[in-house]
């Protein structure tokens, strides 16, 4: 598959029919510029931050591929920069690299771009056509054949550009996007698995909540919060009534509330190991709201130190479902602000340690 | 304490939005009145040219309707509130599209609540369930003002017609869309009621001395036989004019609601009155119509009598013509050569929309007693004139409206109403506070040291 020759095998060759999944999955983190690209052998790994207090991670998983071949330098010692290190043992070098998310988000876009031109043409050319219900695939269209042509991306080394070869109906294109040397120095596969030391520290032995539920349903909360233009967004989440409850606190408009608390039905999991609350600046929660559209069950966690994170399920059919990552640095609280807003709210309930099981 | 509460169904919801989503059309704001048996919603446009109310009957419109008299709102309660955000509260929610599971975010009941009182924030508290069992809740400040009624008097309107709003509605496709004003005339020879619409005419002194050009020239006349209407009786040939950006807002309302919408007016520079209802629900509206400065020239140009038109059956509605007063002081303006917008109807066919019915009181004394608006005090007779129980402390907040004061009727036109010099002018301090004026030769300014030299 990968082509050998004199030249090394490029660090990265990956060829898929469809580019709708990829576009999908990262259009939801769309809301930086450039993002840091991690090539792994399980696959790509897209991360975007804003300002440090908010992250959000798009994998494409090779099971998105219809071929993925990667080949990872691999070095017995942790060189920061390594070059060539051809010696093979150990710890594969993870390539990383940043590129610009709109751009590549433009290419992607392109794929398929050159089937809807060549069914535009045959219409042109056959008068027999009825133009009613053109937006019908028609049987034959190489996109229900299954044989929509192939996107190809490639990575050869360090360095190069990370290009995509988009081969449809005879037409062929490639697009070279130049790619960034990463800001901050890559601490070298060493940390756990998923996460590097560029993410926010999440912990995951501290969770203070857990709660799974449709994507939808966080969806349609926010959109309930938006229209008053909230500055703040304060999510709680307690052991008894309103389980889940997002506030926005009062701004020109008023303020609002969306409760969850019916949990029984609305909640898939909910365990609550001490009450939570924490403020979050609204315009920030609202860049995941591409990621609750696309994915069908969330799980939203927290903890102790107020991160919150938000994993998006993904599900593609007839591939194991995807995931997307988001993660919130709340606001720092103040004394005072603490006493105006978390006892507004706080129903009552005995704050503190109530350890649950 | 909770002054009101009232719970809506999910198609109760749908009724208020649609009736927020018309009055936005005219006002940012919306006045909200509380009585036992029914709740009110009330707007003025900014250049008080158009009211609309809206008025939902307790019993029939609410599933559940509770008025509770404080000390305070002893029989009603009344504040203000932005429209805006109401609309985003009262708005339909999807039912979560194809997923046919217990997924359905649609609303399942709304509970508002007012909520006012001593030592209480006052809020109006909007709660929405779902029927996933989601809640939300929204508490909206307000304003406690005082709302504004227009008046409207029956027995001066004679004329009037009434109509399917559908029908009436499927005319205005044919409006263009540049266009600013709707004439309504009748041809009792043709059987038909005429709607034109035009745009103001603007002032262009071309080679030929004051020439008139439309700024759109564009003149549509719909011609509708009277057949479509029920119960017309208007005035033969007089032309009422209104804007056409209202006529538009009304009807966009009115055709989601199968009834009849029925209008009543009596002369150009006079309230016009369009009203229809539904299940619980009255829809009103009062707008000022353009007193006619063109009319006038043609009246004192062509002076002729009427009385061949005195067998006509209208005219019973007009008895009180005859009167020689012009509305109460309607200057006579300067002849000039400019045609009407109307050109294609006759000369004599602006008699009628003069022969303005004589004033109940002697010419007033003040603009106030001409005012249009009253501040509704505690009568509910809020179309009728005003009780003398208004003038203690209501004084400021009354309205006028009095279209005929002007010094050129010709800028009546609705919406014109800002741009007219107002009085206010006069008192703008001409002096900065500092007792500099705005602007300084620099000489003056040397002496402060700003400048070097």
């Amino acid at each position: 598959m990968e082509p050998q020759g004199p030249a090394p095998p490029p660090l990265l060759r990956a060829v898929t029919s469809s580019t709708r999944p990829l576009y999908q999955l990262l259009k939801s983190i769309n809301f930086t510029n450039k993002v840091h690209v991690e090539i792994t052998e399980n696959g790509l790994r897209f991360a975007a931050d804003h300002a440090r207090v908010m992250q959000g991670v798009a994998h494409w998983s090779r099971s998105l591929f219809t071929s993925y071949t990667a080949h990872l330098t691999r070095t017995p010692t942790r060189v920061e920069d390594a070059q060539e290190g051809d010696d093979e043992v150990a710890e594969p070098i993870i390539p990383t690299f940043q590129i610009s998310l709109p751009a590549l988000l433009e290419t992607l876009q392109i794929f398929g771009a050159a089937d809807a031109a060549a069914r535009q043409a045959r219409a042109d050319v056959d008068p027999y056509r009825s133009n009613l219900r053109n937006y019908r695939s028609d049987a034959f269209s190489n996109h229900t054949l299954g044989m929509s042509g192939t996107c190809t991306l490639s990575y050869p080394q360090k360095g190069d550009p990370f290009s995509i070869i988009l081969d449809e109906n005879g037409v062929s294109t490639t697009c070279n996007l130049t790619t960034y040397i990463t800001e901050h120095a890559n601490g070298s596969g060493e940390d756990d698995g998923d996460y590097n030391d560029n993410d926010i520290p999440f912990d995951k032995e501290d969770l203070s909540f857990k709660i799974i539920t449709h994507a939808r349903w966080l969806l349609d909360a926010l959109a309930e919060l938006a229209p008053a233009a909230p500055e703040k967004l304060t999510i709680a989440a307690t052991k008894t009534e309103p389980y889940l409850r997002l506030t926005t606190a009062s701004g020109p408009l008023g303020s609002s509330t969306v409760d969850f608390a019916k949990g029984r039905d609305l909640l898939e999991t909910f365990a609550v190991r001490r009450r939570w609350a924490q403020t979050f600046k609204f315009d920030m929660i609202r860049s995941a709201t591409e990621a609750m559209r696309i994915a069908s069950k969330v799980s939203l966690r927290g903890d102790g130190q107020g991160v919150l994170s938000m994993q998006f399920m993904v599900e593609v059919e007839g591939r194991e479902p995807s995931f997307l990552d988001f993660r919130f640095v709340p606001y720092a609280v103040c004394e005072d602000d603490e006493m105006g807003e978390v006892g507004e709210e706080s129903e009552g309930e005995g704050e503190g340690e109530e350890e649950e099981g | 304490m909770v002054v009101l509460n009232f719970t809506l169904s999910e198609e109760g919801v749908v009724v208020l939005h649609d009736a927020l989503a018309c009055m936005f059309k005219f006002s940012d704001d919306v006045c909200l009145e509380a009585r036992k048996d029914k709740l009110t919603l009330t707007t003025l446009n900014i250049s008080k040219s158009a009211y609309v109310c809206f008025t939902f009957a307790a019993n029939r419109f609410f599933s559940r309707y509770n008025f509770e008299g404080t000390p305070q709102y002893r029989d009603r309660f009344f504040c203000q509130l932005y429209i805006r955000s109401l609309l985003t509260i009262f708005r339909t929610r999807q039912s979560g599209g194809d997923q046919s599971r217990d997924r359905d975010a649609s609303i399942e009941r709304c509970d508002v609540a007012v909520d006012d009182g001593i030592g209480k924030q006052s809020r109006l508290v909007a709660r929405i369930s779902f029927r996933n069992g989601i809640t939300s809740s929204h508490s909206l400040p307000y304003e406690v003002k005082t709302p504004t009624h227009a008046k409207f008097n029956k027995d001066e309107a004679g004329n009037h017609w009434a109509i399917s709003s559908r029908t009436l509605r499927q005319l205005m496709d044919h409006f263009g869309s540049g266009i600013e004003l709707l004439d309504i005339n009748t041809d009792d020879e043709a059987r038909v009621v005429n709607f034109t619409c035009f745009t103001e005419k603007v002032q262009k002194r071309g080679p030929v001395s004051n020439e008139a050009v439309l700024k759109k020239p564009l003149h549509t006349n719909i011609a509708v036989e009277m057949d479509e209407f029920d119960n017309v009786q208007v005035q033969d040939k007089l032309h009422i004019i209104i804007s056409v950006k209202d006529f538009r807002a009304i009807l966009q309302h009115a055709q989601m609601t199968s009834g009849e919408l029925a209008t009543s007016y009596s002369n150009p520079g006079r309230p016009m009155k369009l009203s229809y209802g539904t299940d619980g629900v009255l829809c009103e509206f009062i707008l000022m119509t353009v007193g006619e400065k063109d009319a006038m020239t043609q009246k004192h140009k062509n002076p002729r009598p009427n009385a061949a038109k005195a067998a006509r059956p209208e005219l019973d509605s007009a008895s009180h013509r005859g009167s020689s007063v012009a509305n109460d002081n309607q200057q006579v303006p300067p002849a000039t050569a400019s045609k009407p917008p109307q050109q294609r109807t006759p000369i004599r066919s602006r008699q009628p929309g003069f022969e303005i019915r004589p004033q109940p009181p002697p010419p007033p004394a003040t603009d106030r007693s001409e005012s249009l608006f009253v501040n509704q005090a505690d009568d509910d007779e809020q179309w009728e004139p005003v009780g003398a129980n208004e003038d203690e402390e209501e004084e400021d907040a009354r309205l006028e409206w009095n279209a005929t004061n002007e010094p050129n009727p010709s800028s009546l036109r609705i919406g014109s109403y800002m741009s007219r010099p107002a009085g206010s002018h006069d008192a703008r301090p001409d002096n900065l506070i500092s007792g500099l004026d705005p602007t300084q030769p620099l000489s003056q300014v040397r002496r402060f040291g700003l400048f070097s030299d």
